[in-house]
């Protein structure tokens, strides 16, 4: 039984390694010059350079950074205030309906494509093509319906006795809402607003069609690159490496959360 | 995107080294001082000159207080934004590289501003600017049907064959190619040398093949821009297309179906392969780039030709004034600075640069001197190849509106062939069903 | 009830009721505004692609717009579209390897890690990396792997002195390369899936098979497995319409091609749209494609039970 089991962890312990091999290859290259990148055989071991690093830093690079962020925290920020009072009161209400909850899961998962050709007709005449307002509201349209999603069974599962306790001590519904549900709620509020904010941070589609320069975030601009400096592997992976680490760090901080978040809440994990 | 190339600019310039200032083109009075305060913002894909001309950006600044922004994309990306960008009338750039593919469309839609309100008022423009001096067959595709120019060329990228390692085909007693069927004989006599692949080329085959298709005897439409049928299931276009692909398959590096421009300059950079037709600004970092491991061993020479003729292929880069923008005055304020005879001189002479449009400047010593590359006056070649271009009649297939559609069933087509998905004869025939159906779509009426 | 009760609970019912009342017009309030956003952040443009895809429109030729002289020419050259079909049918290869894929290995990783032990839940959180990373970053990766000059596994076959192909720039490759990288990208999801709904199976169904004799795989496969079908259907589903977006990773890796090996039908419409400027057209592959989505989220609505009647 000992063999199985030390087996079984080699095993995993091997695989867990396979898979995580072509990841930390891209950031071991981001360490690397050009020419020890080109080398063949590859050397095993290298002094790292952080020069490609430097050299994304000192350039424009910061700006999509920082579009990056302000966009995905505002479309985060809207979405949790819209949202959050809406998957509340969808908990308390008696009925359901069938269309409403086809309608939010649709909007989460339609091909991009359907958002992206309405949205940038409408942008070229709104004058919001290449501004990060016009990147905000269009990350609502999947950030909203998650928020729904993902806040309901919270409250669902929320005990009602309390917010009734509230009313019944003259507490108005918003004051109970604010201050005795939504604290019981907090570990899921907070792991909502990071997977609005990661999933708003990925995408690449809508900021590829609607922004040009000014408002063009991390993932395009390093694209962008790829397309400029084909064969600067370094600074291509340092780039690569710079838009996953937020996104790495936050989505490990919320792992609990993620199977329900990517399903929509269809699965808790 | 802009800082990003500082590494490369730093390394071309460095080619340059340590040439004596000139003083500043006379041009700039002081009639210019009205637009003082005013920022422009430009646009252009990641082009050599620009890299060179942003150099002297504060001069131009000091001088006349318009200050310049420029945003730099990767070619592919900055087509489709610009072409977008443009279809909404936005006002976000002053001035933009109008891209030979897109001329027709642009110009054609009315997207891009009339430069001869400007040039044909001498308190704007003084007599010495001399917009003619612009080589004819370069500027061709920037007129509109009465002869009104909307643009004024940047870069003339002039294809020529440049031999990385032309010391293997010397070794193996042959001589640069000079016709489709030497260059299979050289390549097959060469290909594997000393671990180098005889070919190499960029993905975009929509330009890179028509030279041949050409001196094939074929063409991409029947009449550019007048007839648009496009002729791509032709004998010769088959014939031709099979040729290019099989070149490729054959004689290419690995993966050379996915490199981009950056990828097969670097294949011959490192030596890695050997002979590539191309603009002639891809071939000059061979002899100039401190990197290059070929820089003496390079060597020059025309396009491939067949049967029907030489047809080198010519794109012609130039910069516009989008019809949105509110700072025209200031953007003609840059356009007249930066492509200015002085200005082009000094690029040239400070930067090496290879691909001028100017006549005056392409004829001058400076431009000769600097275009002479590990012992080869390359600048005799450039002016033959502009030469051949005359009135650019030949590369009028590039600059219809439809050509960005077309020339995708083109890409598709090689790619099919050269990685065995269909023979030459069906996958061309696909195209030019393809074809038909998207110049119908685009609302051309064609028909056989 | 004497008369006296009654009137005194009659007020109390009163007030009960007002409060009631007060309680869904809040709700309604907490409601109504998100659903106007989501109205107008989702159901207009929607109703603005369906329209479109009833004309030619082509932005840069301005006579298309909203010129409804032919509304079902979009419709019928699709059905005579070779590159559409062949789109489809790419798109059918592209789903069926990656979910089929992605199920297979993630229930297997699931069972393999489904032991409480913790060391094992470690390992687990290293699964997750691959589909927690960018998308984009995702494509960077594997196009580095595929990259002849810098890939390490192109060094190992030539160290071996295998003769390999270029994976995306070949005919034969290129979509198992896209596959590959997709069940990297997001057979974790499935095992992460099929390990949430692994640790509701009660142990004494095991037990009982257990004591009929049953091996452990005969358990899994007779007991385990069909007690989690729920799941897994979910699973399958969701992984089918992410497989419809498709996108970065062909963006990057193929472009659709070599030829149109991997062009995938939302990436024919994203290159009909904004390549070559037909949106008329790319909105009604569009339409086609979200029909095919709704009816697929429908499904899942169903099988979740999210808007049935508690």
């Amino acid at each position: 039984m000992r063999a199985n089991k030390a087996i079984l962890y080699a095993l995993a312990i091997g695989l867990s390694l396979l898979v995580l091999a072509p990841f930390l290859w891209l950031v071991r290259m981001s360490f690397q010059t050009n020419a020890q990148i080109f080398a063949f055989p590859p050397h095993l071991w290298f002094r790292p350079t952080g020069a490609n690093y430097a050299a994304l830093w000192e350039g424009e690079f910061t700006r999509s950074f920082m579009n990056s962020a302000v966009t995905s925290t505002a479309s985060t920020v809207l979405a949790m205030l819209l949202g959050v009072p809406a998957a509340y009161a969808l908990a308390r209400m008696r009925r359901r309906s069938d269309a409403l909850s086809l309608w939010i899961v649709a909007s989460r998962l339609a091909p991009p494509t359907a958002f992206a050709i309405p949205y940038f007709l409408a942008y070229r005449h709104l004058g919001l093509l290449d501004t990060r307002i016009g990147l905000i509201i269009i990350y609502l349209t999947f950030d909203l319906s998650l928020v729904v999603w993902l806040m309901r069974p919270f409250f669902e599962t929320a005990p009602r006795a309390l917010e009734e306790a509230a009313w019944i001590d003259g507490a108005g519904f918003w004051q109970a809402l604010v201050r005795v549900v939504l604290p019981s709620a907090a570990p899921g509020l907070a792991a909502t607003a990071i997977l609005c904010f990661v999933f708003s941070w990925n995408d690449f589609f809508f900021a590829l069609i609607l922004t040009r320069t000014r408002a063009m975030t991390a993932p395009v601009a390093v694209v962008n690159f790829m397309n400029y400096v084909g064969w600067q592997w370094g600074r291509i992976a340092a780039g690569g490496v710079m838009v996953m680490l937020p996104v790495l760090v936050f989505s490990l901080a919320v792992r609990r959360f993620l199977v329900s978040g990517l399903t929509a809440g269809a699965v808790k994990g | 995107m802009q800082r990003l190339s500082v590494t490369r600019r730093r390394m071309l310039a460095g080619v340059a080294g340590g040439a004596a200032l000139l003083p500043a083109p006379a041009v700039l009075g002081k009639a210019t001082s009205k637009y003082a305060g005013t920022t422009i913002r430009g646009a252009a894909f990641s082009l050599p000159f620009h890299q060179y001309l942003s150099t002297y950006f504060p001069e131009f600044e000091k001088e006349t207080g318009i200050k310049v922004a420029f945003d730099i994309e990767a070619f592919p990306i900055y087509n489709q934004r610009m072409d977008l960008e443009l279809s909404t009338g936005g006002s976000s750039y002053d001035v933009i590289i109008v891209t030979f593919i897109y001329q027709g469309k642009w110009i054609g839609a009315g997207w891009v501003t009339d430069l001869d309100e400007f040039t044909k008022d001498p308190n704007v423009t003084p007599a010495s600017w001399d917009p003619v001096d612009f080589v004819p067959g370069v500027e061709a595709s920037m007129r509109d049907a009465k002869g009104h120019t909307y643009a004024y060329g940047v870069e003339a990228g002039a294809m020529l064959l440049y031999a990385g390692r032309a010391d293997l085909i010397d070794r193996a007693g042959l001589a640069l190619p000079t016709t489709m069927d030497e260059v299979l004989k050289v390549c097959a006599a060469v290909h594997g040398k000393a671990g180098v692949a005889a070919w190499t080329a960029d993905k975009l085959h929509h330009w890179n093949w028509p030279p041949y298709l050409e001196a094939s005897g074929g063409r991409v439409f029947r009449d550019a821009p007048k007839d648009l049928m496009p002729l791509l299931d032709t004998p010769p276009a088959v014939a031709s297309a099979a040729w290019y692909a099989g070149l490729l398959k054959t004689y290419g590096p690995p993966g050379v179906l996915s490199f981009t421009d950056d990828q097969a300059l670097h294949s011959q950079l490192s030596g890695r392969a050997n002979m590539r037709t191309n603009s002639i600004t891809w071939g000059l970092p061979l002899a100039k780039d401190p990197s290059s491991t070929v820089a003496k061993t390079v060597r020059y020479g025309m396009v491939p030709g067949g049967p029907a003729g030489d047809f080198p292929g010519v794109a012609c880069h130039g910069f516009g004034i989008p019809k949105g923008s509110k700072k025209k005055g200031a953007a003609w304020e840059f356009i007249k600075w930066a492509l200015s005879k002085e200005m082009l001189l000094r690029v040239v002479k400070e930067h090496g640069y290879p691909s001028v449009c100017r006549r005056s400047v392409i004829e001058s010593e400076v431009f000769k001197e600097t275009l002479t590359l590990n012992g080869q006056d390359v600048a005799a070649l450039y002016l033959k190849v502009l030469d051949q271009l005359g009135d650019g009649a030949y590369m009028r297939y590039r600059t219809v509106p439809v050509f960005p559609a077309v020339g995708d069933k083109i890409n598709r087509a090689i790619d099919a062939i050269a990685t065995g998905q269909q023979t030459a004869p069906v996958a061309m025939k696909e195209a030019e069903a393809q074809a038909i159906e998207a110049i119908r779509m685009g609302g051309y009426k064609i028909g056989r | 009830m004497s008369l006296a009760v009654a009137a005194a609970a009659r007020p109390r019912a009163a007030k009960r009721e007002r409060l009631a009342r007060q309680r869904r017009r809040f709700l309604v309030w907490c409601l109504a505004p998100t659903l106007g956003v989501l109205m107008a952040v989702t159901l207009l443009p929607i109703l603005y692609l369906v329209a479109t895809s009833f004309t030619p429109l082509d932005p840069t030729n301005p006579a298309t717009a909203w010129n409804f002289s032919r509304p079902l020419l979009n419709y019928r050259l699709m059905l005579s579209d070779g590159r559409f079909g062949n789109s489809l049918w790419v798109q059918a290869k592209l789903s069926f390897w990656t979910v089929g894929l992605q199920m297979l290995i993630g229930i297997g990783f699931a069972l393999l890690l489904n032991l409480r032990s913790g060391m094992l839940k470690a390992l687990r959180t290293l699964f997750l990396v691959p589909m927690v990373l960018p998308p984009i970053v995702v494509g960077i990766i594997w196009k580095v792997l595929y990259t002849p000059d810098i890939s390490p596994a192109f060094w190992a076959f030539k160290a071996l002195g295998w003769k390999v192909a270029t994976p995306i720039t070949s005919a034969t490759w290129a979509l198992p390369s896209i596959i590959l990288a997709d069940t990297w990208e997001w057979f974790p999801l499935t095992m992460l899936m099929v390990l949430a709904a692994l640790q509701t199976v009660p142990e004494e169904i095991l037990d009982a098979a257990r004591v009929d004799g049953a091996r452990i795989w005969q358990a899994t496969l007779y007991v385990v497995l069909p007690y989690v079908r729920g799941t897994l259907m979910v699973a399958g589903l969701f992984r089918l319409i992410d497989s419809i977006k498709a996108f970065p990773l062909i963006y990057l890796l193929t472009d659709g091609g070599p030829g149109s090996v991997t062009e995938v039908t939302n990436y024919y419409a994203f290159e009909q749209a904004f390549n070559f400027s037909y949106v008329g057209y790319a909105s009604a592959i569009t339409v086609v494609l979200v029909t095919v989505s709704l009816a697929l989220s429908w499904l899942i609505v169903r099988l979740t039970g999210w808007g049935a009647d508690e």
